[in-house]
């Protein structure tokens, strides 16, 4: 067996504890070991990053990606918001999207001469994510002091829609042209379904509260993702979108960069990449029936990521999360709602979260989202009282703690783990580039299983996929050749 | 229900009164007199949006000492005119409305039937968007409108601009327009019209 890939190391964030206070990673632990992604599903792409050359392959193939773009409407005088979101800086690192981001700048500068370029990065619901990255790669200097994080309770802004006014964040559209630099890693599949993927942040990072609480209590699961393509569409938007620039992402890495002019073009491209290679590594931690989760990376319970799958959607790797035909996954906001007073859904067919998940032991994450439904349901031991300490301090997570116990220390944590549950399949959550960190019993069971999940995601899933959202794999050939 | 366990401190050094606070308080507790920003400790429900987007970072929370519980009593309400409020709204009573606090439609129901005339009033009688400030205003407007209130944004504040569109609005050209891409409109109406008509789970008469 291969020993573990080094995982995505702590980082210092008001929304996690001092690094210095995580002492053993989960894939320290005897047992370990790690499978690479290309193992499982040979047929995943080559990736640019990791790689030999570093960030400079994704300087590289910016450039290249840029090149088809027709800048001639910015002008010298013009000024342009490059608008990011905090999920990029989450990917590999972050130095890959910080790198895109950066390049982008001094293209537009190089190729139009225009000078007053910003940037102004999204966030979630930590409203401070973004200007802790801008420090940490060094994009205020880049930008010439004019990179800022922005906010869903900052100044709004309204805008015109054939749905009626929805709201965005003013100062993303205070410039005359915006370039949209965003990236195809699915993250929140239990959210958006892959519908119009690449357009989402319109609705979300880039939009204010009233418009981010249509998407999640408004419009319903598989309608939700809507409001992003109503304001996207909106004359007001088109009169200033430039055009996108997205880093390429696969579960094993980064595969290139992609730009273009017309984003539904681009985003059928992502919805591929989405449904083929993250449907493929979903469909297989479907196969998992029983497993010690861990959560060991510097995100958000939901957000840590394993194979490029998030937590969030391991919870809900019970159901085919990219099947329109099945309205909940078994965790979606919409989900978490319809769950009443007795603790039982108010429906009798919305799913159970995750079976297969018998204990979870956060090792390491972050606070600053909602995270009680799943100490809720599934049993969670959190490793130090000071991460229980500033959960019991987040305002959005203030019964986290209430369904969870704490252990002193990751090997105690992960004892009372085995031993409870019975199980050794453990599925590590830490971020690992190009693998996955996991159990040796766990890499057996999926080393077993991709084939033929692969199989059955080409030839079945995969057209059931794309048809349901509208893309023609014909055409989409035919744009790649 | 929210247990409010944390306070929003201001160092006056620091604070250039800019009013920023004021703009993102969910409950109106923070405001800037004498170009300083003070704190009304009764009304603070330690969400930290004034922590969080503060351009000086003049303000931080604290614990409080006394944390404070803050709640509706939904069994001093006629239960049928809270279900029946939630329903106007198409909103099942034991809904979750807010994911940070898990207050249900059916507290701010009794919040709103008890006198709430504003989603500030809401959030500071029941704690709902106090937690993440982003997710919940929509339902909160919604079961305003349903009693038939209409607020009115605060003066100046960044608070919220309005309600929005639901599933049950969206144009059937719209809906024939995107039919293939994906948005599943009527069937998502369909789910949100049972999970409204669902029977409540623990019924809780006044």
């Amino acid at each position: 067996m291969r020993p573990p890939i080094k995982p995505i190391p702590p980082r210092q964030s008001q929304y996690g504890i001092d690094p210095a206070l995580v002492k053993t990673r989960v894939c320290e632990l005897p047992g370990m070991t790690s499978v690479l992604l290309k193992e499982l599903f040979p047929d995943l792409p080559e990736v640019i990053y990791p790689g030999e050359e570093g960030v400079a392959a994704v300087r590289k193939a910016t450039e290249e990606a840029l090149q088809k773009i027709d800048m001639s409407k910015i002008k010298p005088e013009h000024s342009v918001n490059i608008l990011a979101s905090h999920h990029g800086f989450t990917l590999l690192g972050g130095e890959p999207y910080a790198e895109m981001l950066k390049t982008i700048k001094d293209v537009i500068e190089a190729r139009t001469g225009c000078k007053d370029i910003r940037l102004r990065a999204g966030v979630g619901l930590r409203f401070r994510e973004t200007e802790e990255y801008i420090k940490r790669y060094g994009l205020d200097k880049h930008f010439d002091g004019k990179a800022i994080g922005v906010a869903p309770i900052d100044q709004g802004i309204p805008i015109e829609t054939e749905i009626g006014t929805l709201y965005g964040i003013r100062k993303i559209y205070d410039a005359d042209w915006i370039v949209h630099a965003h990236n195809s890693d699915v993250r929140e599949v239990h959210f958006h379904r892959q519908v119009d993927r690449a357009v989402k942040p319109f609705g979300m990072s880039y939009a204010r509260i009233e418009t981010r609480s249509t998407y999640h209590q408004n419009l319903g699961p598989r309608a939700a993702n809507f409001t992003a393509r109503a304001i996207f569409d909106s004359p007001f938007v088109q009169k200033k979108f430039a055009f996108a620039s997205f880093l390429t992402v696969a579960p094993n890495g980064i595969i290139g960069v992609d730009a273009d002019s017309d984003l539904y073009a681009l985003n059928d491209r992502v919805t591929q990449i989405g449904c083929r290679y993250y449907g493929k590594m979903m469909t297989l931690f479907g196969e998992i029936d029983e497993c010690i989760a861990a959560l060991d990376f510097p995100c958000p319970v939901v957000y840590v990521f394993s194979a490029g799958v998030i937590y969030a959607n391991f919870a809900g790797a019970n159901t085919d999360l990219y099947d329109l035909d099945m309205p909940l996954p078994a965790y979606t906001w919409y989900t978490e709602a319809f769950y009443g007073k007795a603790g039982r859904p108010l429906l009798e067919d919305i799913p159970p979260v995750n079976p297969a998940i018998k204990m979870c032991v956060h090792n390491y994450a972050w606070t600053g989202y909602p995270s009680a439904f799943f100490s809720e349901h599934i049993p969670t031991v959190v490793v130090g009282q000071e991460q229980a300490d500033l959960f019991n301090r987040d305002p959005q997570n203030l019964t986290y703690m209430k369904h969870a116990v704490v252990a002193e220390t990751t090997e105690a944590a992960m004892e009372f783990a085995y031993k409870t549950t019975g199980t050794r399949k453990v599925i590590i959550f830490d971020g690992a580039m190009g693998g996955i960190n996991v159990s040796e019993p766990m890499a057996e069971l999926l080393l077993k299983k991709a084939p033929a999940v692969s199989e059955r995601v080409e030839n079945e899933l995969l057209p059931k996929w794309l048809r349901q959202r509208g893309v023609d794999m014909s055409v989409l050939r035919k744009a790649v050749s | 229900m929210k247990v409010v366990n944390l306070l929003a401190e201001v160092d006056a050094g620091k604070c250039r009164g800019c009013k920023t606070c004021e703009k993102v308080c969910p409950v109106l507790a923070i405001k800037v007199e004498n170009k300083k920003a003070v704190v009304d400790t009764e009304r603070c429900r330690g969400c930290a949006a004034c922590e969080q987007r503060c351009p000086d970072y003049a303000i931080t929370m604290v614990k409080r000492e006394q944390p404070i519980v803050v709640k509706v009593d939904v069994s001093a309400v006629d239960y049928g005119r809270i279900e029946e409020l939630c329903r106007r709204a198409k909103l099942n009573p034991e809904q979750i409305i807010c994911y940070c606090t898990a207050t249900r439609a059916e507290e701010v129901a009794a919040a709103i039937l008890q006198g709430a005339r504003s989603p500030e009033e809401v959030s500071f009688l029941t704690g709902a968007r106090t937690g993440c400030k982003v997710e919940c205003i929509q339902p909160i407007l919604r079961l305003l409108e349903a009693a038939g209130i209409k607020p009115e944004p605060p003066k100046d504040g960044w608070q919220w601009y309005g309600r929005t569109v639901t599933v049950w609005e969206i144009p059937e050209e719209v809906k024939r327009k995107y039919a293939t891409r994906g948005f599943y409109f009527d069937e998502d109406i369909k789910l949100l019209d049972r999970v409204a008509a669902a029977p409540v789970q623990i019924r809780r008469d006044s």
